[in-house]
């Protein structure tokens, strides 16, 4: 068994974040050094609690949660809907947590984490990027001790209908998105094109239904609700973008990846945000991210019902 | 007393307003927050607030190291601009450009432990509704801090911006003042935080209009027939240059002292004219406009939604202004018993 990942979650829960978070917990890959939130798939208030209500659920509540931006940097905020308003709709099991919130702002916990962690920390941001963009802008001395970024966002167009031109976590802070491409950190981007090729159908809700543990069924509860909203507006099951951003740190050949230079336009009306990936290098740039672009479904799907069926809480 | 936060970009009027702010009766300077901009990287601000407080006797005020790059930028051709122009300078001024922008000399202390973020925020947050802040380069300090802690916006006194134009042409594009440019999209945070703005352009101070706010050879010369000491020796000896390239390369009576006029609006807005509160925005998309300053006033069509908070300065007594400026270098070294 090799040592655990280091990780700092940064997310916004979020049906699927709160899957990667328990993912994180019950993984023995991976060390959650802390988790910290952002504004995205909720406000702010609403994803921190959140992130709280569930390690409560899972008994993990020795692992600090710090708020971070409550806005994107520079834009005004957009607010996701795949989730519901409270970011964690469609079960009624989970009460307001009690679990402290750590003093500090996100971006100076990281920091403050980063200097005290032994070696280099892995960063997994599965919301707008806003909490890492401005931790760069204000901690560029602490770059290097980010082992790497495994990053959920980003679209690249390839082979899919429903994948619009731009992915919401871009969508949301483009600027904060562009400072963590063009940062010279190892970024991994886990985009649609891979995580709308894990979609939750029925015969995954069968294996939910299987495990049968109070926890499982909570998550059931979760994911009928999250399915429902996914299939209203796209026709197709419910996508798990974020624990395949978390699976790819605990096992990093679930994806295929190719490296390119990936830009991000902030000036477009259609496909504002976009990630434009330059495959063939005609920029002349060289690539800052290794782009996921093929995903062993099954696979993914066993490690993630495996994690799941792991948790013995409530 | 004003209490005043100066964030600076370490240029020429940088350095002027620092002395200005430290000497002027009627400022109390709590600190000085440094930011990346026309002087460089915010290393080498750093180490020229240090150096200049150390010739006003302030070592006591705390200096902060802030942003280190803006939010986005511009192009690297763009951003590298600024150092083609000196090539041309120095074309003409040959070994006198060595005074221009100097590096800042060997540190005699070190800034604060703490990211210049973090001072503004602390400093405003336990004194609500006594701050000023002063920006005078680009607004990534202030802004990042207003993205990491909204509530400020409603405990500041009031944000002076050093930056944008709306009568004079700018001087970075035909309408974009360089700080504004410098980072565009921190400027429309700040100009949308909901706080009270004050927005000096450059219409007040790169203008012939208002030539008699300029610092000319002739006030030089005063300074130097005063009592001597080490801030009218600083200024005296290394303002010759700044003087002559504004008179030869930009058309101006004298040096500019934007970033003293900006530190003025706080104690003495009396010398200003102001507008009513505005919405005032800022243009981020295209090359040729981008960093543009947009009041909006008047009567249109289409429906723009913003706070109405920032007033704009149109007009300066400059002579009076000068004038307490001056008597703020003089009282500087007069304090340190010259």
């Amino acid at each position: 068994m090799t040592r655990p990942v280091p990780v700092i979650l940064d997310c916004d829960p979020g049906h699927d974040d709160a899957i990667a978070i328990v993912m994180a917990h019950c993984s023995p890959a991976i060390e959650i050094l802390g988790i910290t939130t952002t504004c995205g798939n909720a406000t702010l208030d609403r994803t921190t609690a959140n992130a709280r209500r569930i390690l409560e659920l899972i008994g993990a509540t020795h692992v600090p949660v710090a708020a971070g931006m409550e806005k994107p940097l520079a834009r005004d905020l957009v607010l996701g809907t795949a989730d519901g308003p409270s970011g964690l709709d469609g079960t009624p099991y989970l009460p307001d947590p009690t679990m402290p919130l750590d003093p500090r702002h996100a971006v100076d916990f990281i920091a403050d984490t980063l200097r005290a962690a032994p070696g280099p920390v892995t960063l997994v941001p599965t919301g707008p990027l806003s909490n890492i963009g401005m931790f760069l802008l204000k901690y560029p001395e602490l770059r290097d001790r980010i082992a790497r970024v495994v990053l959920m966002g980003g679209a690249m167009y390839r082979r899919s209908e429903y994948i619009t031109a731009t992915e919401f976590n871009i969508f949301c802070d483009p600027e904060a998105a562009s400072i963590v491409l063009n940062s010279g950190l190892d970024v991994t981007m886990v985009g649609l094109d891979v995580t709308m090729q894990v979609l939750i159908e029925e015969p995954e809700f069968a294996r939910l239904a299987a495990i049968d543990t109070p926890f499982a069924r909570v998550v059931h509860d979760w994911l009928r609700h999250y399915e429902k909203l996914h299939r209203g507006q796209m026709g197709v099951g419910g996508a798990m973008h974020d624990p395949l951003a978390l699976a790819c740190v605990i096992e990093p050949s679930l994806i295929t990846t190719r490296d390119a230079h990936v830009a991000i336009d902030l000036t477009a009306t259609h496909a504002f945000g976009a990630t434009v990936a330059d495959y063939w290098n005609e920029r002349g740039l060289p690539p800052n991210a290794h782009v996921a672009s093929g995903v062993d479904a099954a696979r993914f799907f066993d490690l993630m019902f495996d994690l799941l069926a792991a948790v013995d809480a409530t | 007393m004003e209490r005043i936060i100066l964030d600076i970009d370490g240029a020429g009027d940088d350095q002027l307003a620092i002395l200005y702010a430290q000497g002027c009766p009627d400022i109390l300077l709590e600190g000085v927050t440094c930011c990346h901009g026309a002087a460089g990287s915010v290393e080498q601000v750093t180490g020229v607030a240090l150096h200049v407080l150390s010739v006003a006797g302030a070592d006591h005020v705390p200096v902060a190291s802030g942003a280190w790059r803006p939010f986005v930028g511009n192009s690297a051709a763009d951003m590298e601009a600024p150092v083609h122009f000196e090539k041309r300078l120095r074309a003409r001024f040959g070994d006198r450009l060595e005074g221009f922008n100097r590096p800042a000399p060997p540190r005699a202390r070190e800034p604060l432990a703490m990211h210049a973020v973090d001072f503004i925020i602390d400093m405003v947050r336990a004194n609500p509704g006594e701050i000023s802040i002063v920006a005078t380069g680009p607004q990534t300090n202030v802004a990042m801090a207003l993205r990491q802690a909204p509530d400020i916006a409603g405990k500041v006194r009031q944000i002076v911006v050093l930056g944008g134009c709306f009568r004079t042409p700018g001087n970075i594009t035909p309408v974009s003042e360089y700080n504004i440019w410098a980072d565009p999209e921190a400027a429309k945070v700040v100009l949308n935080s909901g706080a009270p703005v004050v927005l000096v352009p450059l219409d007040i101070c790169e203008d012939n209009r208002v030539a008699p706010s300029m610092m000319t050879r002739d006030d030089l010369a005063d300074l130097a027939a005063g009592p001597q000491g080490p801030v009218t020796r600083f200024v005296t000896e290394t303002f010759p240059i700044y003087i002559d390239i504004w008179r030869e390369f930009f058309g101006l009576v004298g040096f500019p002292l934007d970033d003293a006029i900006a530190v003025a609006t706080v104690p003495y807005p009396h010398l200003f004219g102001m507008t009513p509160p505005l919405h005032v925005d800022v243009a981020l998309h295209e090359r040729l406009v981008r960093g543009q300053t947009v009041a909006h006033r008047g009567r249109q069509i289409l429906h723009f939604e913003g706070p109405a908070t920032t007033r704009i300065c149109e007009d300066l007594d400059g002579a009076a202004f000068l004038a307490g400026f001056k008597q703020a270098l003089v009282a500087l070294d007069q304090g340190q018993g010259a």
